[in-house]
């Protein structure tokens, strides 16, 4: 072992050796990038050892996606060097880091859903198109198939009828057919379920076997430290730790090294109950292919968790109740008055205020200031006759900015420049704080939101429940369903299978609850 | 400190974006060439590139062009690209104000904007509620108004009856220029100010910034769009009424440049096309440059073939300089 030399990375920053044996994967040394004031990487350094998957962790802000962008070519650092398999090189453009078989697997999918699984799978390689050998291709599309565990899917599907997790496995599955070398992978379970999770963990786990390297970037640590070799931790542009996961005991730990200070424990508070007036009901809510037979009712200042693997219809139910999806029916009654589905104007009319789980695609407009995005909903609070009152919109903007903690010397700035716990925090401040919202329907509030921003944003859900507000959002993530809870509902298959008070819940029944396990199925409940 | 020096980083990256030069630099040609007049009162000669006549020729045809510039920058801001038939509803509502004059010309002028702002507001219905393609509804809506104004004028072209003087006041000029020209000052002003102050305003660019997160936000999606079609419509009404009383025919040959001409200049205005961006004020010096490019050609005696040509490639240059900008804002 004393014949391979430390790397210069290694010995620049005295970090932890290389743990398996032979010439680093990747290495990024000393990078430095800022932007204007805002110095995102600092001298940051890591190394990729051949065969890891390698932990990256710290808080929205930290560096780490910066990291990522600088070794995946999206950005040119200002300082530092970048070292491929002992080779130095300047990647100009994401192509050039491509070829050397850096893939990023997106956070967003940047697939095609109405080509087929195989046409996606040689989406942008040479086998596309022009060189295309029907025969050929189909074969080796289903090989590429078989290694991340879809062999069952026939290479003619179109994307669409997949799920968001099959779908990142097909984006893996593309990314190998391409060579990739290591496979970096962006918050993959954002939208996936616990099942789903293990299935993309396990072709991960299979790929890194074969001698190639991951990158996992995460939020949910203690996935991090289920998969990762070796974990990074970033603060403040730095790469603070590199630690063997064996060496970390518990997520408090990591929290701790991300923080840099102890995390308080967390309060275990008992929900009070609040007798409020304000009540919504829906029933025999119905979405084709999505939603059946749905009852739910909700008193002001409760919060119902909703979960279930993704594709139970979680989603589905909280859209339709906001009057998204046209072809949905059923009762809906809010405070005595029915409610007819199938407009987000008149939901909206009617006290019924939603945030979608797509926060760039449909909850924030990116281009705008973040004062705009505030006030987006209640022009009318701000004008008189149509005539919007000067001052009164960055007079309210400031108001909701300091309500939901978000900079108030950010308000002029355009949303898309905030990290993404702050873009959620004005995404939500939007259907806060309003007198006359008596249902919120959140759809995984804290989607990429790093812990002390989710911590931020429970605390104004609870305050809205306490306000009055009757509070019903999803979530696949057991923890989180745990932690806010009062009641929660579990779907499968579009029904809901259990409704538990959060007394009675616990993560082992919830999960039960969400495979169906144990349950004899008596309907049709799964659809294709 | 340092945030003071970030904001005027980003001030001085706004400054010298290429669009903005542009825009201000036609600005800048057109004040020169009025100081120029104003000073050399002796230069008269008709015909001459720079006279103050030519200038006024210019004016005029800014007039024109910048109301179909606004009206398109007005569909732009909504995120549905631009109509491909404004110019068609000007040679229509031109000559309805025409037929109408015999009615009176207070109501010929109302009956046209009306008119005019229907024709549009209809299709803006089908873009907003239906959701349907913007370029298809306005082509397909061109269609109808051409066949329609054939089947009602039966191929004629309409004239006022002799003598009607009742509408010459629109072609007059005051303090040394044509009418038109303060009704253009006006329209820009107020419609900024409809842009910048109103809650209408506001949700035009916040639906056509994006317009999913604006329908899940619970905005009126459909019915800002339809409104922004009536609006643009109501210009193209506008520009109608102005249209009639300077040509005094009505035919469908009016029409020819206009819709592309609004389109150059919105673009060339900094109006984003993918919606959400764009201003009345830019609008209106991008019609400048455009107006200015294509009767400066006409005067030196260029052939239609070339002002088109040189147009396409304004158009062209200016949508190429905004992609790079934004590459290069985007890394």
């Amino acid at each position: 072992m004393m014949s391979i030399s430390s790397t210069p990375a290694s010995a620049a920053t005295g970090m932890t050796p290389v743990p398996v044996g032979g010439q680093p994967l990747l290495e990024a040394i000393d990078i430095s990038k800022s932007y204007g004031a805002v110095r995102a990487l600092r001298n940051a350094s890591f190394v990729l050892a051949p065969g890891e998957i390698h932990g990256l962790c710290g808080h929205n802000g930290a560096g780490k996606s910066t990291m990522v962008k600088v070794v995946t070519g999206l950005i040119q650092p200002d300082e530092g060097r970048i070292v491929v398999a002992g080779e130095e090189v300047s990647f100009r453009h994401p192509l050039q880091a491509q070829a050397q078989g850096i893939a990023l697997v997106d956070q967003e999918l940047s697939l095609a859903p109405d080509l087929s699984v195989e046409e996606n799978v040689f989406l942008g390689s040479l086998y596309s198109s022009i060189l295309r050998h029907p025969r050929h291709s189909r074969a080796r599309a289903a090989d590429l198939l078989t290694k991340v565990g879809l062999e069952h899917i026939d290479p003619r599907t179109p994307l669409a009828r997949l799920s968001i997790a099959e779908r990142q496995l097909v984006e893996i599955a593309r990314l190998l057919g391409r060579n990739a070398r290591v496979l970096i992978l962006d918050e993959p379970t954002a939208t996936l379920s616990e099942s789903e999770i293990e299935r993309v963990f396990a072709v991960v786990r299979e790929v890194v076997s074969e001698g190639k390297s991951a990158i996992y970037i995460s939020h949910r640590l203690d996935e991090v430290l289920e998969l990762c070799d070796r974990v990074s931790v970033f603060r403040d542009g730095e790469n603070v730790a590199t630690r063997a996961t064996t060496d970390i005991a518990h997520r408090q730990e990591l929290i701790k090294m991300m923080i840099g200070t102890e995390l308080p424990a967390p309060t275990d508070e008992s929900a009070e109950e609040i007798e409020g007036l304000r009540s919504m009901s829906i029933t025999g809510l119905h979405v084709p292919g999505a939603v059946h037979d749905f009852d739910l009712s909700i008193r002001g200042g409760q919060i119902v968790g909703l979960t279930g693997q993704v594709g139970a219809g979680a989603t589905e139910a909280l859209r339709a109740i906001a009057g998204l999806i046209p072809e949905a029916h059923g009762t809906l009654v809010v405070d005595d008055r029915k409610v007819r589905l199938g407009s987000p104007t008149r939901a909206l009319r009617n006290g019924i205020a939603y945030a979608s789980n797509d926060r760039k695609g449909e909850g924030l407009f990116l281009a705008l200031p973040v004062r705009t995005n505030l006030v987006a909903t209640r022009l009318r609070d701000v004008a008189v006759l149509g005539i919007v009152r000067p001052g009164a919109i960055a007079g309210l903007a400031r108001k909701l900015a300091s309500f939901v903690r978000v900079d108030a010397k950010r308000i002029g700035s355009r949303v898309e420049t905030l990290s993404g716990g702050n873009q959620q925090k004005v995404f939500l401040g939007r259907c806060l704080e309003r007198g006359d919202v008596k249902l919120l329907l959140l759809d995984e509030p804290t989607r990429g939101v790093d812990v002390a921003g989710r911590a931020e944003i429970h605390y104004l859900i609870k305050q809205a429940a306490l306000s009055g507000v009757a509070v019903l959002y999803a979530s696949t993530e057991i923890d989180e369903i745990l932690e806010l809870s009062q009641v929660v509902v579990t779907m499968f298959g579009g029904r809901i299978i259990a409704a538990r008070p959060r007394a009675e819940a616990t993560a082992e029944n919830i999960s039960a609850d969400m495979t169906l396990s144990g349950r004899t199925v008596t309907s049709p409940a799964v659809q294709a | 400190m340092s945030a003071a020096s970030t904001a005027l980083a980003a001030e001085l990256r706004l400054r010298s974006d290429p669009l903005r030069l542009v825009v201000w630099g036609s600005w800048a040609a057109i004040a020169t060439v009025a100081v120029y007049f104003a000073i050399d009162t002796n230069n008269k000669t008709a015909g001459a590139l720079f006279t103050w006549v030519s200038f006024r020729t210019i004016l005029t045809s800014v007039a024109y062009v910048g109301v179909f510039a606004v009206a398109t920058t007005i569909i732009m801001i909504s995120g549905n690209l631009f109509s491909l038939s404004l110019g068609t509803t000007g040679a229509v509502t031109a000559t309805t104000f025409l037929a109408l004059l015999s009615r009176g010309v207070g109501i010929a002028m109302i009956g046209t904007i009306v008119l005019g702002a229907a024709i549009v507001l209809a299709q803006g219905l089908v873009v907003g509620y239906l959701g349907a393609n913007p370029i298809i509804v306005t082509i397909a809506a061109g269609g109808i108004q051409q066949g329609i104004f054939l089947w009602a004028t039966n191929g004629a072209t309409i004239v006022p009856s002799f003598g009607d003087s009742s509408f010459t006041w629109l072609n007059n000029r005051y303090v040394g220029l044509p009418l038109a020209v303060y009704v253009l000052i006006g329209l820009v002003l107020l419609l900024e100010l409809v842009m910048r102050a109103t809650t209408f305003g506001k949700q035009l660019y916040l639906v056509g910034e994006n317009r999913r997160a604006a329908r899940a936000a619970g905005l009126p999606v459909g019915r800002v769009i339809m409104l922004a079609f009536g609006l643009a419509g109501a210009c193209v009404g506008l520009v109608g009424v102005e249209l009639g009383a300077f040509n005094q025919s009505g035919s469908l040959l009016v029409e020819s440049t206009f819709t592309y001409d609004g389109i150059a200049a919105a673009v060339v205005g900094g109006s984003a096309i993918t919606g959400g961006r764009g201003s009345m004020i830019q609008a209106l010096g991008g019609a400048c440059f455009i107006a200015t490019v294509s009767d400066i050609l006409l005067l030196r005696g260029y052939s239609e073939g070339w002002q088109i040509l040189i147009k396409g490639a304004i158009v062209f240059v200016v949508v190429v300089l905004l992609r790079i900008n934004r590459m290069r804002a985007s890394r």
